[in-house]
């Protein structure tokens, strides 16, 4: 894989803030999200120890990844599946445009196919590919990335989809949800019973079964994994759960949390290709089980729990950093807190360490988590880190430096404090110019106004 | 070495124990507390109409007339029907009212088809797919139409599983019908799947 | 300290203390934040309770010391230790003491922002609510979006200027919605931030400690 450029979030949430439609359209969306997942959460009295269930099996699934993966492989065997194995998303991508080349191929949201880019590989391999879930068909029309877990085109107003949508028809739209819905509708059905084979992701994979689990609110996962002669099937190797049984409590969790549903329109349970006498289904059902840098995270103590991570969004729809830059200030396809956590693991903290810096604790997103993911820890964790292992910059370490040697004899911060009153005196007669922080604190902020006598000197009289 | 063979190892050599969790029973959960099968009836209906169900209380006796009914109000003028025990008599009655019965779903205005269970909880039919029972039926037409038993509708997801032995290659959650807010959060029915679920209970 | 006076609590002030190091810890600098950390421990180990005026400085003792010093087992039991009997200042009068009466008296308008550390660390939801509730001649205004956060976060607040000022802007308009005349908090640096830019707007709404006004009379 080519070498990731440096993430410069700063940069990309100024220009986000001075995005009016952005600003707005967040703002709703993630209002409307809370809105819609505070009361169906609510309602389940047990749903803190439906997280902390949900935290364990998935903590002791990551334990021994290499038995119950063995188990998934050989339960979807004996059903009549292949399983097929990549380190690396560049193995996915040839193992699946192999399967698919030259065919018509239509796919579901994965957010795993977008991690590994694998619509250009089915391209390069002469598959022409239609995204069916509706805003990544959109997002494809616009040759975007997506910008939010489960609302992808959340940045978009529905003008610029319906002019997306009339190019992609050839006839003029009008800009209302309902008919360019319908319109969309009548454009990916014809794709969808010509397709020959169908890509989809995995919610999640239960080892005693061979089941994948695919979760969605649209239907095109179910046309995707009923209509074309093949399916292959993406994951990665951490989504697999050990029963069936653990279904009851992650169903439970992840559409309250996801979308604020008690249960999403669809859910489909797939074990194996279709059977003898079966009228539709896929005649073969390939399982990608792919690695792409998790084996690696899980062998990180400290790091492993966040590949607990069901893909579900709320973190991203509590964060007010989110929330003002959106899901593109990331340069990823996981954004949000879950996103400034994974993208370093995943690109390195030279390419992404100033991600898990884009935080202002307030530590909402380890709240809502229904997998009970710490994600504040996570990011201190990785904070440490960065400042270890890629370094701070100049005028931050000295102040670092500075706070902590004073801070180490209180004779120091008696006279850090008398200097600081005389020195913000002549900063206030302007006399002398700030400097670092608290030139970046006043760009909107007034400094507080000293004590004319400091607490501690009138303490020790 | 092959990618197998790779991945597993690096799992073997980092892996470690920890507790798996008992599987919750649903007796435990308070939200699943034991209901009366007439109270699971009435939650499952509230729940379904609160996602855009449409909820048909059918006698046994006059299931099949309530369904033909049904279907020639709405205009279907071809079905595709699951083969069922339950469901023989309906094509019959279909092609009297003068709607044609189909194998085709991408032609069938309707797909009408039982459901195995149904979760009174979530309002969530439960499909199981079989010979004579394709997957599309329920998803293909613009409209759906389910009959489920009474007795088949369990209190939550913790009742469900343990009903199933093995799986099919095909179970399916049917809750309301298909959807999508993708432009601008404006909640709109039928982007793929079907626009309108209609359930018959019955008992 | 005049509230837990007037409380019948013993309270000591050790002059030796300086920072609990949550500056450097937060920014990723852990080799810098340690010696304060132990330095801590040393100054507060022999009291019966640990009160903090802030719900950072508890929360970075409580939850965040065990973090730090995981690599260092003699240090950690010790921090284990303190931390369990560290308490933010409502956290501690209401309870620990039992007393949401603090016998004060303040005639205005107040808005009350939970701040996250005191919020979601320590879980103080009603304790500064209830202790608000009985000051004389004090009328809380509900604050619309109270929960979000301030924007403060540290080094946050400088390393990512636009957004920290976004976040504070929101809380801004929050405030002077609720027709209040002061906005309180448990936590100095979250009103530092919160004043920095009520007094760049030149509002008339003050911010002021909860502290504070548990001790007017």
């Amino acid at each position: 894989m080519k070498p990731s450029p440096h993430i410069d979030f700063d940069r990309n949430a100024r220009e986000a803030l001075g995005n009016e439609f952005l600003q707005r359209a967040l703002r709703s969306a993630m209002v409307r999200f809370r809105e819609l997942q505070a009361p169906v959460i609510a309602e389940i009295p047990e749903w803190q120890a439906l997280r902390a269930y949900a935290h364990e099996v998935k903590l002791h699934t990551l334990g021994r990844l290499d038995r119950y993966l063995q188990q998934l492989e050989q339960e979807v065997s004996a059903r009549g599946g292949r399983v097929h194995w990549a380190r690396d998303g560049g193995e996915a991508a040839t193992i699946i445009a192999r399967l698919a080349r030259g065919r018509y191929v239509v796919k579901s949201k994965s957010m795993t196919s977008e991690e590994i880019h694998l619509n250009e590989a089915l391209e390069r391999a002469g598959c022409e590919v239609t995204e069916g879930d509706l805003g990544e068909y959109l997002i494809q029309l616009a040759g975007e990335a997506p910008s939010h877990i489960i609302a992808p085109v959340v940045h978009r107003s529905k003008e610029s989809i319906a002019e997306l949508l009339s190019a992609a028809a050839g006839t003029p739209l009008p800009a209302e949800p309902e008919v360019l819905t319908a319109a969309a509708r009548r454009l990916l059905r014809q794709r969808f019973l010509r397709a020959d084979v169908g890509i989809t992701g995995v919610n999640f994979a239960v080892a005693e079964t061979g089941t994948i689990v695919v979760v969605e609110n649209e239907g095109n996962i179910r046309l995707t994994t009923s209509l074309p002669r093949i399916h292959i099937a993406l994951m990665g190797i951490e989504k697999v759960i050990p029963r069936v049984a653990d279904l009851a409590v992650f169903l439970t969790l992840l559409p309250r949390a996801a979308t604020g549903q008690r249960m999403s329109s669809y859910v489909s349970f797939i074990t194996g290709p279709r059977r003898p006498g079966e009228a539709d289904g896929p005649e073969e059902f390939h399982l990608v089980i792919m690695d792409n840098g998790r084996a690696r995270i899980q062998a990180d103590a400290e790091m492993r729990e966040s590949l607990a991570c069901i893909r579900c969004g709320a973190c991203l729809d509590v964060c007010p950093v989110f929330e003002r830059t959106g899901g593109h200030a990331y340069e990823s396809e996981y954004s949000g807190p879950i996103g400034a956590v994974i993208t370093p693991l995943y690109r390195g903290l030279r390419a992404a360490g100033d991600l898990p810096f884009a935080s202002s604790l307030c530590g909402a997103c380890g709240e809502v988590c229904p997998v009970k993911i710490d994600l504040p820890r996570l990011l201190l964790e990785l904070r440490a880190r960065v400042v270890r292992e890629r370094g701070a910059s100049w005028s931050e370490r000295i102040f670092v430096r500075a706070w902590t040697w004073v801070m180490t004899r209180p004779a120091r911060l008696g006279f850090a404090a008398r200097a600081a009153r005389m020195l913000q005196r002549l900063v206030r007669r302007r006399l002398l110019p700030l400097p670092y922080p608290f030139s970046r604190w006043t760009v909107s902020r007034d400094l507080p106004v000293p004590p004319a006598r400091a607490f501690r000197d009138g303490w020790s009289k | 070495m092959s990618a197998r063979e790779e991945i597993l190892r690096a799992l073997r050599a980092a892996s470690y124990e920890a507790p798996l969790p008992n599987v919750i029973a649903s007796n435990v959960l308070a939200s699943g507390a034991k209901r009366s099968a007439g109270d699971r009836v009435e939650r499952f209906i509230e729940r379904a109409q609160a996602v855009g169900v449409e909820v048909i209380h059918a006698e046994r006796p006059a299931l099949v007339g309530l369904i033909a009914h049904h279907a020639t109000s709405v205009g279907v003028r071809s079905a595709v029907i699951w083969e069922d025990e339950l469901l023989v008599p309906v094509a019959a009655a279909l092609q009297a009212a003068a709607i044609s019965v189909t194998d085709r779903p991408e032609q069938a205005d309707a797909g009408i088809t039982t459901a195995d269970f149904a979760i009174a909880e979530t309002g969530t039919l439960v499909l199981t797919t079989s010979r004579g029972r394709p997957r599309a039926a329920s998803l293909v037409p613009p409209r759906h139409i389910a009959v489920v038993s009474q007795d088949r509708i369990v209190g939550t997801l913790f009742d469900l599983f343990p009903r199933f032995g093995s799986l099919p290659s095909a179970l399916t959650f049917i809750t309301g019908p298909s959807r999508t807010a993708d432009i601008e959060l404006t909640p709109v029915r039928g982007v793929h799947g079907p626009v309108a679920v209609t359930v018959f209970i019955t008992e | 300290m005049t509230v837990l006076r007037r409380l019948g609590v013993s309270v000591d002030v050790p002059i030796a203390q300086t920072c609990c190091g949550q500056v450097a810890f937060n920014d990723g600098f852990w080799d810098e934040a340690r010696p304060l950390a132990r330095r801590h421990l040393d100054i507060f180990e022999h009291a019966d309770a640990v009160v903090a005026p802030s719900g950072s400085c508890a929360a970075m003792v409580r939850e965040f010391y065990p973090m730090l010093l995981r690599d260092e087992p003699a240090l950690m039991e010790r921090a284990q230790a303190v931390g369990h009997r560290t308490y933010e200042l409502s956290q501690f009068l209401v309870d620990v003491l039992g007393a949401d009466d603090a016998g004060a008296r303040f005639p205005h308008r107040v808005a009350y922002h939970p701040a996250c550390h005191g919020l979601r660390a320590l879980g103080l939801r009603e304790q500064p609510l209830r202790l608000l509730g009985k000051v004389r001649d004090l009328e809380v205004r509900r604050l619309g979006g109270a929960e979000e956060c301030c924007g403060f976060g540290g080094m946050f607040a400088v390393k990512f200027e636009s957004l920290s000022s976004a976040m504070l802007d929101s809380k801004i308009r929050a405030i002077e919605g609720s027709g209040a005349d002061y906005v309180t908090a448990t936590d100095a640096s979250c009103l530092m931030h919160i004043g920095g830019g009520l007094s760049r707007r030149a509002s008339p709404i003050r911010p002021i400690h909860l502290a504070e006004i548990l001790a007017a009379q």
